[in-house]
């Protein structure tokens, strides 16, 4: 029974995708709008993210505007709402709500109820130096802010607190960055740059931490005051290097009970002290040899590491968080039947391991001429993350690496032996992406674990595994073909594509040799009671034991794979791809199962598939899932050539997901890139509009496009939507276009899943479920007649997809500008008058 | 090298050995607690047990001076998946698996312990060994085997000693202490004298009390001599009184309850425990194989304060007429959430509200 009255919801979305701020809100949203039809509200939701999944859902009234207070107002006043809903938005939709509230006028009428948190206390947290002496105040242990706002108060400072500092803003105008200032001479730089992220030009300033062990806790609380912890992790790369650039591991692994049961403590006092009704992060600085704990960040609503503890505990922390918001009490919360009757009261428990491996987009850059600094260090460089699933915590590391599709030799001790001694340390020092391989390069020269561990502020236990898995790998490598190797090397997780280039053979031998010895993959199921009750297990990951405990889901079963990682390019529309196929096929009444490794998305929400394999998604490890599956499609993005080739390879029904293998080419500043948009059934084309894309912004031409006779005549086997790209030197908007002609002066690409999520928002017209129904020939009558005049749908666009502020000066320090439009880590929108005609 | 885990339905789960390479019989059970591996394995309370742990890495905390709960494991096997091989201990290179070998604990790594868990968990507990070969002969061995129920006077200590504070003085009645307790009095400052559970109510009286506290232990409470019973139906009448685990157990026999088995052992710290006041929901470590029987509780002597509200299995209980109560799970939080600690504020109110009143 929720206390709550509430007729008329507003969700506020989190906006553009950025550092930090991947589709996990999207997925949030997605998840819990459904739920809150069963309290008897309107829903309402307002995001401009073209990528946005919620946007689409039908279980509210979706609002695809711009996340300005002047909107958010408007739609307030249009909808009647009454309640409002800011924390499935994260820290942006807070901020944005916070700037609402203290603009609202009399004339406005009442301010509408805040679910999850009070206005009052939803202002102190956007204020950290009041948050912080609040904290304080309330004996939590906290490290002293002093806000700055002059030069000279900050050199003041200087006097007082000892280097290295911490550098951030107050009242920051995006998602919060701190910055660590080790020398004096870099002060002055860090000061400027905090105000400038400032709204009133404000900065705070603290004692830096640095090389303490970055500990997160996430805990819920509900009205009455009840308290539960949900999850925690903790990063092995010290503070210093940003949480999400760090490896993090959960459950954590090297904290005492002793030390972890404080951090609790901690984390349900500050729950208390906001008399939170939702879900909190909490993150937490230990000193190993002092046992002192400070308290650094807390997150009173969903964020990165909410979701993360939602795949990897298999507890439905949004769902729950939902319900604490709308006043449900803890054991009154009642959960669809996909979840275990007394699951969300019960502490989450695991019996497994899992390994976070960030995402650089270090790659995507060099590859188009962009180089950028790579030093990791307390601003985030990475873009997203991949989660592998284990017994142990090699096994979970090898797979979270297998799943970040990075080259897998490089990660082999064979690779690494070019870096001098000096270079080695230096870089042990200043860690750039690739620092788990430096760390084996340094164990395999002997450096002893001790010097290392206080070299590099990571604990022994890490160089300790590590320097299994390399006493492993080398030991693998040299028995070549043995069965007692391969049994071993399985049980650590090394991949047979890993094996085989260790034995220089092929996967499929590695495979067959398995086989015939009965070295086959046990699959665990993911459940939060960590075998203490039968649950009702979806969620599965492999491993190499005795019991397997998947059977298979049906015998028309559909196997979808995801994306992975949240990347930069287009695949940062991922996530919004599977999902919607994994929907369409729900609808067409198919069993899915899913692949996946990224907790940032929706792909892998409990109740979307059948059954989710949380795994890497190479080869073999498709493979081994389809061998107990036997399903009778396998959907696969067509970015993955060398997948769908093997699995074509051995006689799999590949149906293939229309995508460019690569980031797509985009125009300069001096010139446009054009595109023919245009939909293949797999028979017949159809022309869908025109679109022009300059530097920072794509309109829709506005007029009907026709077919040019050659591609009319031209046969596009693979269903999906595709584009005829051609570039003219301009710089003009234009109202007309003449495709030039297209045997020579244009090419054919898919379009980019970004685009189609934009395309099918602004025509309405759902084209990746149109392409799921074309790959399977499951077409309507109505969708032949819909592409027949399909052309003439986008006459009325008045929204252009533009370059979202993303400061990717202040993350990456790239050499030249990064076109957001292009590497579209995250787009907004923008209506204008102009566009319309 | 490899060894192998008999259970007693003649399950047969292979492992490699750690530890001590010895032989042991015990009663295995399972714990999903993902912390406090070195608070477990030295609580008395597992005396004669051996232990899977659902937590898949265990050892990479290390071996610690402050987790000790008792300076001498009474475990008899410890099952896990894998080992981590870590030392924090600054004078010796001392990590979990020296531990176990320093006292002659045989463990069994590399095994499927989730396996194991779902089996445990329709099976309930049964007798076990750690062999090198799981033949026959072995499997003979483990059916012939007897198992102990002598675990508490294998544990309790057989003389009275003292851990002085200033404070109030409180009498534990020790049935297989864990430090935590005397950690928990000693942050009241209490002046504790510990007594064997064979003293008699003279012994207890003539220290003239202001607490008393029935500690935690292994086993079944029945298995004690009635005696305890007659001790505790004197005490309660004469001093606030705080009976913890097994002492709750006792508590309730002594007031005529009785205790059933539970249809599935719990070893951890999920589960939400109501305070039936106050609606309050927390967690705290338990481990239990038995709980008071609802049923059987005399409604005019006592009442149910707390709740597991998984099983609803009954988690405390108060008397009545007089200032004494009791609690199935750990409120020492050694290991375990800190919150259960609100037990011994309670304890030191009443004891505070006794002084007052009796001087």
């Amino acid at each position: 029974m929720s206390n709550i009255t509430a007729n008329n919801v507003l969700f506020i979305g989190a906006g553009a995708n950025d550092f930090g701020r991947e589709a996990e809100y999207d997925a949030a949203i997605y998840q819990v709008m459904p739920e809150l039809r069963g309290h008897g509200v309107n829903v309402y939701l307002i995001d401009e993210n073209p990528y946005s999944l919620s946007l689409e859902s039908l279980a509210a009234t979706a609002i695809w505007k711009p996340l300005t207070v002047e909107n958010i107002k408007a739609v307030i006043k249009q909808y009647q709402i009454d309640t409002v809903l800011p924390l499935f938005g994260g820290e942006r939709a807070l901020r944005l709500w916070s700037q609402t509230v203290q603009a609202w006028s009399h004339g406005d009428g009442p301010v509408p109820q805040t679910l999850g948190l009070t206005i009052d206390m939803l202002l102190r947290v956007n204020n950290v130096a009041v948050l912080t002496s609040m904290m304080a105040d309330a004996g939590l242990p906290v490290i002293t802010n002093h806000v700055a706002k002059a030069q000279e108060d900050a050199n003041e400072l200087l006097r007082e607190i000892k280097l290295p500092l911490m550098v951030r803003a107050l009242h920051p105008n995006q998602a919060n960055t701190r910055q660590i200032v080790e020398r004096l001479d870099e002060f002055e730089t860090a000061v400027k740059s905090a105000k400038s992220q400032s709204m009133t030009q404000e900065i705070v300033i603290s004692r830096a931490i640095n090389g303490m062990k970055e500990i997160s806790l996430e805990v819920l609380r509900d009205f009455r005051g009840n308290k539960m912890q949900i999850g925690a992790s903790e990063d092995m790369d010290p503070i210093g290097i940003h949480t999400a650039d760090s490896l993090s591991v959960s459950p954590t692994l090297t904290l005492s009970d002793q030390i972890l049961e404080k951090m609790r403590f901690y984390a349900f006092q500050v729950a208390d002290l906001l008399e939170l009704r939702g879900v909190l992060h909490v993150q937490f600085a230990v000193d190993d040899l002092t046992n002192a704990i400070y308290i650094i960040k807390i997150s009173p609503y969903i964020d990165q590491m909410a979701s993360r503890m939602a795949l990897v505990t298999g507890y439905p922390v949004m769902l729950v968080a939902i319900n604490l918001a709308m006043g449900v009490a803890l054991e009154e919360i009642v959960l669809s039947h996909d979840f275990g009757k007394k699951m969300a009261m019960m502490e989450p428990m695991m019996d497994h391991v899992t390994v976070k491996l960030p995402i650089f987009p270090f790659g995507e850059l060099e590859q188009a001429g962009v180089s950028v600094n790579r030093q990791l260090n307390s601003i985030q460089k990475s873009v997203g993350s991949t989660i592998g699933f284990g017994r142990t915590f090699i096994e979970a590391l090898e797979k979270a690496i297998r799943s970040a599709h990075f080259n897998n030799a490089s990660f082999s001790p064979t690779n690494m032996s070019h870096s001098s001694d000096d270079a080695l340390i230096q870089q042990l020092i200043h860690p750039e992406d690739n620092r788990v391989l430096l760390l084996v390069e340094a164990i395999k020269r002997g450096y002893e674990i001790d010097e290392l561990a206080e070299l590099t502020n990571i604990d022994e236990f890490f160089f300790y595994q590590l320097r299994h898995l390399l006493k492993l790998e080398l030991e693998v490598e040299q028995q070549v073909e043995s069965v007692e190797a391969l049994r071993r090397a399985k049980k650590y997780g090394l991949s047979d594509g890993l094996l085989a280039r260790f034995w220089r053979t092929n996967f499929k031998n590695i495979a067959t040799l398995a086989h015939e010895n009965h070295i086959e993959p046990t699959f665990k199921a993911l459940e939060p009671s960590a075998g203490e009750f039968p649950e009702n297990a979806r969620q599965y990951y492999s491993t190499y034991e005795e019991e397997n405990e998947s059977l298979p889901v049906s015998e028309d079963t559909v196997l979808v794979i995801g994306s992975g990682a949240f990347r930069m390019g287009d695949a940062a529309a991922g996530g919004y791809a599977t999902t919607i196929v994994l929907s369409e096929l729900r609808r067409l009444q198919y069993h899915t199962v899913i692949m996946n490794n990224n907790a940032s998305d929706a792909t892998l929400l409990q109740n979307l598939a059948d059954k989710q394999y949380l795994e890497p998604l190479e080869i073999s490890d498709v493979m081994k899932v389809v061998a107990l599956e036997k399903p009778i499609a396998i959907i696969v993005p067509g970015n993955r050539r060398k997948l769908i080739d093997a699995l074509a390879d051995l006689k799999q029904n590949v149906l293939i997901l229309p995508k460019e293998k690569h980031v797509p080419n985009g125009p300069d500043d001096t010139e446009t890139e054009f595109a023919l948009n245009v939909f293949s059934d797999g028979h017949n084309i159809y022309p869908i509009n025109i679109t022009q894309h300059m530097t920072g912004e794509l309109r829709i031409v506005p007029e009907i496009a026709q077919l040019p006779i050659q591609l009319a005549q031209t046969h596009l086997e693979n269903p999906g939507v595709y584009q005829v790209i051609w570039y003219q030197d301009t710089s003009e908007w234009v109202k007309h276009v003449d495709v030039p002609d297209i045997s020579h002066d244009t090419w054919l690409r898919p379009m980019p899943f970004g685009q189609m999520a934009f395309m099918s928002k602004v025509m309405q017209v759902q084209w990746l479920r149109m392409t799921v129904r074309a790959l399977l020939a499951r077409m309507t009558s109505q969708d032949s007649e819909l592409l027949t005049n399909v052309n003439k749908l986008t006459l009325q666009a008045d929204v252009a997809m533009i370059a979202s502020d993303i400061n990717y000066a202040l993350h990456l320090q790239p050499t030249q500008m990064i076109d957001g439009t292009r590497f579209e880590i995250g787009v907004g929108i923008k209506y204008d008058e102009q566009i319309k005609i | 090298m490899k060894r192998h885990l008999i259970l007693e339905d003649g399950t047969v789960f292979e492992g490699l050995g750690f530890g001590a390479h010895a032989t042991t019989f015990g009663e295995i059970i399972f714990h999903t607690a993902m912390t406090g591996y070195q608070e477990i394995i030295t609580d008395p309370i597992y005396d004669g047990q051996m232990i899977v742990f659902a937590m898949p890495v265990i050892g990479a905390a290390g071996i610690h001076a402050e987790a000790y709960e008792s300076v001498k494991p009474a475990i008899r096997g410890m099952i896990v998946h894998d080992l981590a091989e870590v030392s924090v201990n600054r004078q010796r290179r001392m990590n979990l698996d020296r531990f176990l070998k320093q006292h002659n604990i045989p463990g069994l790594y590399q095994v499927d312990t989730r396996k194991l868990i779902r089996h445990l968990r329709e099976t309930g507990p049964q007798k076990a060994t750690i062999v090198d070969f799981a033949d026959d002969h072995a499997v003979d061995q483990l059916v012939a085997t007897v198992l102990t129920n002598k675990q508490v006077q294998n544990t309790a200590t057989l003389k009275p000693y003292a851990n002085p504070g200033r404070g109030r003085h409180i009498v534990v009645i020790d049935f297989g202490l864990k430090h935590g307790i005397l950690r928990m009095l000693g942050d009241y400052d209490a002046n504790v004298s510990v007594l064997p559970y064979t003293t008699s109510v003279d012994e207890v009286l003539t220290l003239d009390p202001d607490g008393i506290i029935l500690s935690t232990g292994p086993g079944d409470p029945r298995s004690l001599p009635d005696s305890v019973l007659t001790l505790i139906r004197v005490l309660q009448t004469k001093a606030p009184l705080l009976g913890i685990g097994l002492g709750h157990e006792l508590f309730a026999l002594a007031n005529d309850a009785t205790l059933a088995p539970l249809s599935s052992e719990h070893h951890g710290m999920n589960h939400p425990i109501q305070e039936i006041i106050s609606r309050q929901i927390f967690f705290a470590m338990q481990g239990q194989g038995y709980a008071v029987d609802n049923d059987s509780i005399d409604r005019k002597k006592l009442f149910v304060t707390y709740r597991d509200l998984v099983d609803g299995a009954v988690q405390g209980l108060r008397h009545r007429e007089y200032p004494a109560f009791s609690v199935q799970f750990f409120p020492d939080a050694a290991p375990g959430p800190l919150e259960a600690t609100a037990v011994f504020a309670d304890f030191f109110e009443t004891v505070e509200d006794y002084v007052e009143h009796h001087s």
